[in-house]
């Protein structure tokens, strides 16, 4: 079952959604709360409130897609290093065999 | 393929699907994040006194003109970047020709043989127990997994589309003219798709179905059918 955040947002099934809404709600309530011990001012520190959760979640989300998005390509990198390992393999073109190759003629 | 009730993307199964999924998450943020602040808007306004006591605004007009345009820049950079990288042109290693007709596709692969087949929906009262209604071919397009594959649609008679959801493909068949596209699957299995133009009576039970599988089984399989 997945829970659409006003109708079109799956934050379940979204990489880094839930995180940021979540993460945005916590910062609406300490930036606003804070506001209003600070200045009493209701109105204003529901602006405050707004403009922290806005900030927070979109601030949150960039950070969580960025690390996101390094790791697949990480991932991808590896991935082509396990496969190019196996195709190359006591060939000339093994780095392990050239490292292997190096120790000896120091020896 | 999609289920019954799906809104969503079908899981990508390509490269560039992998970043047309991802690229559509972040407009959909984008998307929560302005509707939000819209619906907070509106429940402000409906609080406020109606007045005529405002002459100027200069700071408010500068906001909402440099953040929407900081919005669009957000969207337009990373949709770009996959605009053009769909548009990248590398080394095929199988170039394979779809050709719509009234209603069915043909597929020839001449890069090596002349193999060249039909593909025709199965009828649903031909259907075996388990297979998908309407989606189900007689002869699946096979393709070499983790391989660069060139698409070249066209069409025999009238306008259709050769679209697979899951690959990110979607290329219009036009009669007289070659479009190409490409794609590259990144694991093996079978994709479904359907024409994606109005071609007629039959435009809805004319399916694409592309089975990716290691090179070893592409083999087997083309030197079957050309025997």
């Amino acid at each position: 079952q997945s829970f659409k955040l006003l109708g079109f947002l799956d934050v379940q099934s979204v990489p880094c959604a839930r995180e940021s809404v979540l993460y945005g709600s916590l910062g609406s309530l300490v930036v606003g709360l804070g506001h209003f011990l600070a200045t009493s001012r209701v109105r204003r520190s529901c602006d405050f409130a707004v403009g922290g959760f806005l900030s927070t979640m979109l601030g949150y989300w960039f950070y969580c897609r960025y690390n996101l998005a390094q790791q697949r390509i990480r991932q991808r990198m590896l991935k082509e290093g396990m496969q190019n390992r196996m195709l190359f393999e006591g060939s000339y073109l093994d780095p392990e065999r050239n490292q292997t190759g190096n120790e000896r003629s120091d020896s | 393929m999609a289920n019954h009730t799906q809104f969503g993307f079908q899981d990508a199964s390509s490269p560039i699907m992998e970043e047309l999924v991802e690229f559509h998450d972040h407009a959909l943020m984008v998307a929560l994040a302005i509707c939000s602040l819209v619906l907070y808007l509106l429940a402000l306004m409906l609080m406020e006194k109606l007045s005529s006591n405002t002459v100027d605004a200069q700071e408010v007009e500068l906001v909402w003109t440099i953040l929407p345009a900081i919005v669009l820049i957000m969207l337009a950079l990373p949709s770009l970047q996959i605009l053009y990288m769909m548009d990248e042109i590398d080394e095929p290693n199988l170039t394979l020709k779809a050709i719509g007709h009234q209603w069915y596709w043909t597929y020839e692969y001449t890069d090596f043989k002349d193999l060249t087949f039909d593909s025709y929906m199965l009828p649903t009262t031909d259907l075996p127990l388990g297979n998908f209604r309407l989606l189900e071919v007689d002869h699946r397009v096979v393709i070499p997994m983790e391989s660069h594959i060139r698409v070249i649609v066209t069409a025999d008679d009238v306008l259709h589309s050769w679209a697979v959801p899951s690959l990110g493909v979607k290329t219009d068949a036009i009669p007289g003219r070659l479009n190409q596209t490409s794609f590259i699957t990144t694991r093996p299995g079978i994709f479904y798709g359907q024409c994606s133009e109005i071609c007629g009576a039959n435009h809805s039970f004319m399916p694409i179905v592309v089975e990716s599988a290691p090179l070893n089984h592409f083999e087997n399989w083309s030197s079957l059918l050309s025997s």
